[in-house]
C-alpha cells in the first residue's frame, strides 16, 4: 500500500474504494443462497431440484441473453433433475458401502490421533460439524 | 479524421506533463475562434482507472462451477474467460469556467495533485483534465493528460509486517530489507533469516518479489486478485536447520525498470511484496513455508 493516502488539510479527499470480491462474500443468486443455508441434508437435495433455483442460474447476464439462458434452462430442467438424482443416489451408494469401510479402517488412525493430538482432533471435528451445518 | 468527423477546434494543454504529488498543474484552453451559444463550461480533474470485472452472471453460482477449468477454455456456450479488462472516470475536482455573455473564447485553471494520488501507470491510471463545453447546439469537448510520478519522498516510509502464506511455522522465516521503500529498477537488498523451532531436514530456500493487483470497482462484479511474481532467486538447497541455530542468507532481487508503483485507486490497487519460500528435503510431511512482507513500489527518486 502507497502509505500516504491520507488527505493534507485543504485538499479534496480521496473518493470512496469499492471492495474486492473476497470483502464481498459469495456471489450466489437468492434460491441458491436459500438451498445453501438449509441444515437438513433431504430438504436440501430437493432444494437442488426446484425449478426456481434452477431459473435463478441465469441471473446477473443482460436483458436478451438472461431471458434465452432461461429458456435454455427450462429445456434443460428434465436433465437436471435427472442430474440431482442420480448424484443423490451415487452418494447414498458411497455412504452405504464404501464410508463403513473406510470408517472401520481409519479407526486406529483416528484413535491415535484423539489420545496424542486431542486438540487437533477437536478442532478437526468442530471444522467438519461446522461444514455440514452450513 | 473522416470526412464527416466534425472535430472540436477546442484544445487543452497541460503544463507541466509530468508531476509529483501536491505539485500544481496548469491547464490552458484554446479555441481557434470563439465558441458562442454556450451555456456552461466545466473542467473535471481526475483520472481514467483500468481494471478487471467479471462481465455477466453470478460468480459462484452452481452453473458457473469449473467454468474456468481448463476444459472450457474456447468452447461455445460457456463463460470460461468472462473477466475483461476495463476502464472507468474517477472524478477528483470539477470546475465551472467562467463565461461571458454565451461566449467563451479560451481560459486557463489550476489543479494541485492531491497527495493520496494513484501513480500514472497502464495497469492502474491515466491523469486527464477532461473540458466539457455544454452549447445550444452541439457540445464540445477535449482533453488533456499528464503524468503523476511517485518518488520516494512522497511516501510515507515504514515497515509493514510479514504475512505468513502457508506453512506450519516449524521455521520461523523472516525477510529483512534494507529499506521498506524502492524504486523501479532497483535491486532489492536484504537477508532472509531461518529460525528452526525443532532439527529439520536440510532446506531449500528462494526468494521472488511478487505484484499484487487487486480490482475493487464500485459497480460491477470484482475479478479475482491477479498475482505475478517475479524470476525466483534459489538462495541454496541443502541449508541445514537445527534448532537454536539460525541461519542468514543475504539476498539481491532486480525489480523491473517499468515496474507499476504501488498505487490505490478507486476501483483497483496495485501491492508489491517480497517473498520466501522454504522447502524441506525428502518425502516427509513437513509443508512448504512461504512468507512475505509487503514494500512500496516508486517511480522516480
Amino acid at each position: 500500500m502507497t502509505s500516504a493516502q491520507r488527505p493534507l488539510p485543504g485538499e479534496p479527499p480521496p473518493p470512496q474504494r469499492g471492495l474486492t470480491r473476497e470483502e464481498r462474500g459469495r456471489d450466489v443468486s437468492e434460491a441458491q443462497a436459500d438451498v445453501e443455508a438449509q441444515t437438513s441434508k433431504w430438504k436440501q437435495f430437493l432444494g437442488w431440484m426446484s425449478p426456481r433455483l434452477v431459473w435463478s442460474m441465469a441471473d446477473g447476464y443482460p436483458v436478451v441473453i438472461k431471458q434465452f439462458i432461461q429458456f435454455c434452462l427450462i429445456l434443460i430442467y428434465p436433465a437436471w433433475v435427472f442430474a440431482v438424482v442420480v448424484g443423490g443416489l451415487c452418494q447414498l451408494l458411497f455412504y452405504v458401502t464404501v464410508y463403513p469401510v473406510l470408517w472401520v479402517l481409519f479407526w486406529p488412525v483416528r484413535a491415535y490421533q484423539k489420545k496424542h493430538h486431542p486438540e487437533e482432533y477437536a478442532a478437526t471435528r468442530a471444522k467438519f460439524a461446522k461444514k455440514t451445518r452450513t | 479524421m473522416g470526412l464527416f468527423s466534425r472535430s472540436s477546434d477546442v484544445r487543452v494543454a497541460v503544463t507541466p506533463g509530468v508531476v509529483r504529488p501536491r505539485d500544481t498543474v496548469t491547464a490552458t484552453v484554446t479555441t481557434d475562434r470563439p465558441v458562442d451559444k454556450v451555456r456552461s463550461v466545466r473542467l473535471d480533474w481526475g483520472y481514467t482507472n483500468f481494471y478487471r470485472y467479471h462481465w455477466a452472471g453470478r460468480v459462484d453460482s452452481a452453473a458457473a462451477q469449473g467454468n474456468d477449468s481448463i476444459l472450457t477454455a474456447g468452447q461455445v456456450g460457456t463463460s470460461h474467460g468472462g473477466d475483461r479488462d476495463t476502464e472507468d472516470w474517477v472524478s477528483v475536482v470539477v470546475e465551472d469556467l467562467p463565461i461571458a455573455t454565451g461566449t467563451f473564447a479560451g481560459a486557463t485553471s489550476t489543479f494541485r495533485i492531491p497527495s493520496w494520488a494513484p501513480a500514472s501507470s497502464p495497469s492502474i491510471a491515466r491523469w486527464e483534465c477532461r473540458l466539457t463545453i455544454d452549447r445550444e447546439g452541439r457540445d464540445a469537448e477535449s482533453h488533456g493528460e499528464f503524468t503523476v510520478l511517485i518518488g520516494t519522498s512522497a511516501v510515507e516510509a515504514y515497515v509493514e509486517p510479514l504475512e505468513r502464506v502457508s506453512g506450519q511455522a516449524e521455521t520461523d522465516v523472516d525477510i529483512t530489507l534494507a529499506k521498506p521503500v524502492w524504486q523501479a529498477g532497483e535491486t532489492i537488498i536484504g537477508h532472509v533469516t531461518l529460525a528452526p523451532t525443532a532439527d529439520l531436514p536440510d532446506g531449500d530456500l528462494a526468494v521472488s518479489w511478487q505484484r499484487e493487483r487487486e480490482s475493487h470497482p464500485l459497480v460491477r462484479t470484482p475479478s479475482p486478485c491477479g498475482q505475478l511474481d517475479g524470476r525466483v532467486v534459489g538462495l541454496g538447497n541443502r541449508i541445514p536447520l537445527h534448532a537454536g541455530a539460525p541461519v542468514q542468507i543475504p539476498f539481491a532481487i532486480d525489480l523491473p525498470a517499468d515496474a507499476a508503483p504501488t498505487a490505490a485507486a478507486v476501483h483497483s490497487s496495485i501491492n508489491w511484496f517480497v517473498q520466501a519460500r522454504l522447502m524441506y528435503r525428502g518425502f516427509n510431511g513437513h509443508m512448504l513455508e512461504r512468507v512475505r512482507r509487503p514494500i512500496t513500489v516508486v517511480n522516480a527518486p
